[in-house]
């Protein structure tokens, strides 16, 4: 098991390097220079030769490069253009907001998916069953955004059971302001979870050892619960426990739309404002969480399953 | 004899794309308290099927038991409720399968496995439990079985496995035990232990035993009442010296002629031909297509089983004296 | 939905797949009717992209059919969905936003189909360092989040449809590549490669006279979740900013609404958003369809 641990996390290292490779190629080799989106047409030449300086561009690309490796190491982007504020600062600001919207969100979609694919399971077959798929298959088909407007529109706007936007750090009161959002979240990520879920559960369902456990007298919810569960957790967490890490770079949309202040809003104000060094930030950012998402599923799975764990 | 299950009759059919396969069709026998009962035949011809119907573990849909009478104990187990069906399986008729490599729950530990059924049908502690348990998998040949109870099944090799499979099955002193061609995922030296450990189980524990196999060598060792099956319906039967000795119905004498022997030193003969689809079955003799004797009679009626020696049964017009008449 | 949802779906599938599967599968199909209604939902986007494409209808879509923030009205097929803060009709959007999000989905199908099969056939047939450099060139461009990735691609390509297309063209092959190479992974060892090999078919022979045939159903299935995304990223893109420009796009039309509503003009949001819910919806029916058509586990049930 460590060894396999160990071997996982080497593998990471050309990972990392080919990330550093792809990201630093796309913002500071092909993608020319970016003080003119930055600094819009009228720029002076001095402007532009002070905020190539700044950003370090004057260097060499093999400097630069080396740069943005310490950054990957350190966390340390510095400043965004827009807002002048130190971009590791506003990322320490922006996890809290983040991590109150996402994670009651993420317990109940996960919670909910899964009760509702366990149910379906066992009734498969069945006209709940074609219900369920049908319409996970419709909320699939709709769009994150009009989910996102039609519900600020029908539960803020019209009926007033929530803020219309807004954001409180009081740790009480904040969940007055995400409760509609992570309401939707729920919604727009509901469909897609059930089928998986549902997938992963039937994938068990007409295995041989299930068939053992039925001749051997156990009834068919026992069947379900213990046996068939059992093993489809295991594809369950993989799929569960890679997302966590993006928890904390929160939703994109929905916290620019409902004004929360998180690293989801963050990143959509630098896109507005093309904010080279924050999206470059956030890229990496979100990138070094999917390659831990991914570690961390790997240490889990060989803690769930024994053909892993006892290698 | 004391008869301890009787099959009757049974019809098991499948409804798949073409239209509805009837998989068994109108099968009939009996199993005896301490004896082996052995179904014989091609892939597809209703054997496992039929197994699996005793125990109504038949998936529904696409599968459903549409006729016949299962009598175990003076009780028809079709027209049990699911509870007290449950109560029965792995209790008092227990099974054995094909693929012990998949047959296991890979994430609960052997141990686990076998407990559980314990557990689920005698009222004992969980300790008198793991007791049992230890003693069964020391019964099926399980070197240090304390070691192995809490081992999972990919750290066991394929024999191993089906010896946890039997120790499972036996756990509950079941009167019947169908072992559903047991050997066949098997290497041939690891068939004979398992085979001889079945064998030397029934007669110690007094059982009835069901075994399915495609292997007539299996049969001529562990069966003591042969039944021959083709196409979903029964063929032949009777006892398996006579069945061996004096093969009556044509596909019966093919799967013998079909046997290597060294004895014998001659060409292996095969049978001609395919097994017909369900969905589409000849009218009369399910097996004229591939059979040497077929003649006109046998595109009429489909032959009805009937005794012609001493317990044995065939489903054949061949010995009829006007048939040999007009070869 | 993202890459790793797509495969999860998708991997319901992978097997063996003969030559009669197709008739078989286009047999079955046939018989159900809810896909062969998406077909037909599919088919009509589809005339409608073109018809718009070549200027048969809806043209010019940025004229002035009423005045601005005019109700839905049956009055005029041009009011039918209202008109838009410059009085211009929102029919003639929807029906122009078809064609930028039918194109999208097949510019970009046809950008990352063929780098998929090809990497994912290169990897999974010859194997070795091949194998390991496709590999890890795969799994590197899939730890960027996607989204980050089609952000940093609009930036180097400047904003525009183009820049959507080749963002999501080669963002898009990688779940298909993973796939392929499975499958070649399995098939270079069977008997009919063996054979085929044996009467002297080179490697390119082998890899697309024999073996790509034999895998080519995922290829399909894919083409179906592929669109989808694509049409759906599209929505996105064009909602951030990054995507189409000067055309009226679902995604621009939506981010033109968003204001819209407190003003009680719900028209141009609901029209975008049911327009592209049909098309998504349709290719997501199609697709189950087409994956349970040709998946042979079915078969035996």
């Amino acid at each position: 098991m460590t060894t396999y641990l160990v071997r996982r996390l080497i593998y990471t290292v050309p990972i990392l390097f080919g990330v550093a490779i792809i990201i630093f190629s796309l913002f500071n080799l092909v993608g020319g220079d970016p003080t003119y989106q930055m600094l819009g047409k009228h720029a002076t030449p001095a402007q532009i030769a002070e905020l190539r300086h700044e950003l370090g561009l004057d260097r060499t690309k093999l400097q630069q490069f080396g740069d943005y490796l310490g950054q990957m190491v350190t966390f340390d982007f510095g400043r965004s253009y827009s807002t002048k504020q130190k971009i590791s600062e506003m990322i320490w600001s922006g996890i809290p907001p983040s991590l109150s919207l996402a994670i009651p969100a993420f317990i109940v979609e996960t919670l909910l998916a899964l009760i509702i694919a366990m149910l379906v399971a066992y009734f498969r077959g069945s006209l709940f069953d074609r219900i369920v798929v049908v319409g996970c298959v419709m909320g699939m088909s709709v769009s994150a955004l009009a989910y996102i407007l039609f519900g600020q529109y029908v539960f803020a706007y019209l009926f007033g059971f929530f803020p219309i936007s807004g954001y409180d750090p009081d740790p009480i009161l904040r969940f007055k302001y995400v409760a509609l959002p992570a309401l939707i979240w729920v919604t727009v990520s509901l469909g897609i979870n059930v089928r998986v879920f549902r997938t992963f559960m039937l994938d068990e369902v007409g295995q041989d050892y299930v068939r053992t456990a039925r001749a051997k007298g156990l009834s068919e919810s026992s069947t379900l619960f213990k046996h068939i569960l059992k093993n489809a957790m295991i594809p369950v967490i993989t799929y569960v426990v890679i997302q966590i890490p993006f928890l904390i770079t929160g939703s994109f949309l929905l916290e620019s739309f409902f004004g929360i202040p998180g690293l989801g809003s963050i990143t959509i104000d630098a896109i507005h404002n093309s904010d080279f060094p924050v999206i470059k930030a956030m890229t990496t950012i979100e990138t070094l969480l999917f390659i831990f998402g991914n570690l961390l599923t790997d240490a889990l799975y060989s803690v769930v399953d024994p053909r892993v764990r006892l290698k | 004899m004391e008869k301890i299950l009787e099959v009757k009759n049974l019809r098991t059919r499948f409804r798949a794309e073409g239209g509805i396969a009837t998989a068994v069709d109108g099968v009939s026998f009996d199993v005896y308290k301490g004896r082996t009962l052995g179904i014989v035949g091609e892939s597809g011809c209703g054997k496992s099927v039929t197994s699996l119907s005793i125990m109504r573990l038949i998936p529904d849909p696409p599968g459903e038991i549409s006729g016949g009478e299962i009598i175990y104990k003076g009780r028809d187990l079709l027209k049990l409720s699911i509870p007290e069906m449950r109560a029965i399986r792995g209790n008092e008729i227990s099974m054995i399968f094909q693929e012990p490599m998949t047959s296991l729950n890979p994430v609960f530990t052997i141990g686990d496995q076998i407990r559980e059924a314990i557990l689920l049908h005698q009222k004992t502690s969980r300790a008198a439990a793991k007791a049992k348990t230890i003693e069964m998998l020391k019964l099926v040949g399980i070197p240090v079985p304390e070691k192995r109870f809490d081992e999972y099944p990919h750290q066991l090799s394929g024999g191993m496995r089906q010896r946890v499979m039997i120790a499972m099955a036996l756990s509950c002193n079941p009167q019947v035990l169908i072992a559903d061609e047991p050997t066949t995922a098997l290497d041939v030296t690891i068939q004979a232990q398992i085979l001889e450990l079945m064998k030397k189980i029934r007669e110690t524990l007094g059982m009835a035993m069901i075994l399915i196999t495609h292997d007539l060598g299996i049969i001529a060792e562990t069966a003591d009442e042969v039944l021959v099956m083709y196409a979903g319906k029964v063929v032949e039967k009777g006892p398996v010296k006579e069945i061996f000795a004096n093969p009556l119905h044509p596909y019966t004498r093919g799967l013998l002629n079909s046997l290597p022997s060294l004895e014998k030193k001659k060409r292996l003969e095969t049978i001609a031909g395919i097994v017909p689809s369900l969905l589409d079955l000849p009218k009369g003799c399910r097996f004229q297509a591939r059979c040497p004797y077929a003649f006109e009679i046998c595109r009429g009626e489909e032959p009805a089983l009937r005794e012609v020696g001493p317990a044995h049964w065939i489903a054949c017009y061949k010995d009829l004296p006007r048939f040999e008449g007009k070869k | 939905m993202n890459g790793e949802e797509q495969e999860i779906l998708l991997k319901e599938e992978a097997s063996f797949a003969p030559k009669s599967l197709w008739l078989d599968a286009w047999r079955r199909m046939r018989r159900d009717r809810l896909a062969v209604a998406s077909l037909v939902v599919i088919a009509l986007y589809t005339l409608l992209a073109l018809a718009a494409k070549l200027g048969f209808i809806a043209t010019p879509w940025d004229a002035e059919v009423g005045t601005a923030y005019a109700a839905p009205s049956l009055a005029s097929l041009k009011t039918i969905f209202g008109t838009d803060i410059f009085g211009r009709s929102v029919l003639h959007k929807v029906i122009h936003g078809t064609r930028i999000a039918m194109s999208v989905g097949l510019v970009t199908s046809l950008i990352a189909i063929p780098i998929g099969v090809t990497l994912g056939a290169l990897a999974g047939y010859f194997g070795g360092l091949v194998d390991e450099a496709i590999v890890w060139f795969y799994t590197t461009l899939s730890s960027i989040p996607s989204i980050m990735l089609l952000v940093a691609f609009t930036y180097v390509l400047g904003k525009g449809i183009f820049s959507v297309y080749i963002a999501l063209g080669v963002t898009g092959w990688i779940g298909l590549a993973r796939l392929i190479r499975g499958e070649f992974i399995k098939h270079k060892h069977r008997e009919y490669v063996i054979a085929a090999e044996s009467i002297g078919a080179g490697h390119v022979k082998r890899i697309f006279r024999h073996i790509l045939p034999n895998v080519s159903h995922i290829v399909i299935i894919n083409f179906s979740l592929q669109f989808q995304t694509a049409i759906k990223s599209e929505v996105i893109l064009s909602y951030l900013g990054l995507g189409v420009q000067g055309q009226p796009s679902w995604g621009v039309m939506i981010d033109d609404s968003k204001l819209e509503l407190a003003r009680g003009v719900w028209w141009q949001l609901s029209a975008a958003t049911l327009a592209m819910f049909f098309v998504v919806l349709a290719f997501n029916i199609f697709g189950d369809a087409l994956r349970d058509a040709l998946d042979p586990k079915l078969k035996k049930g």
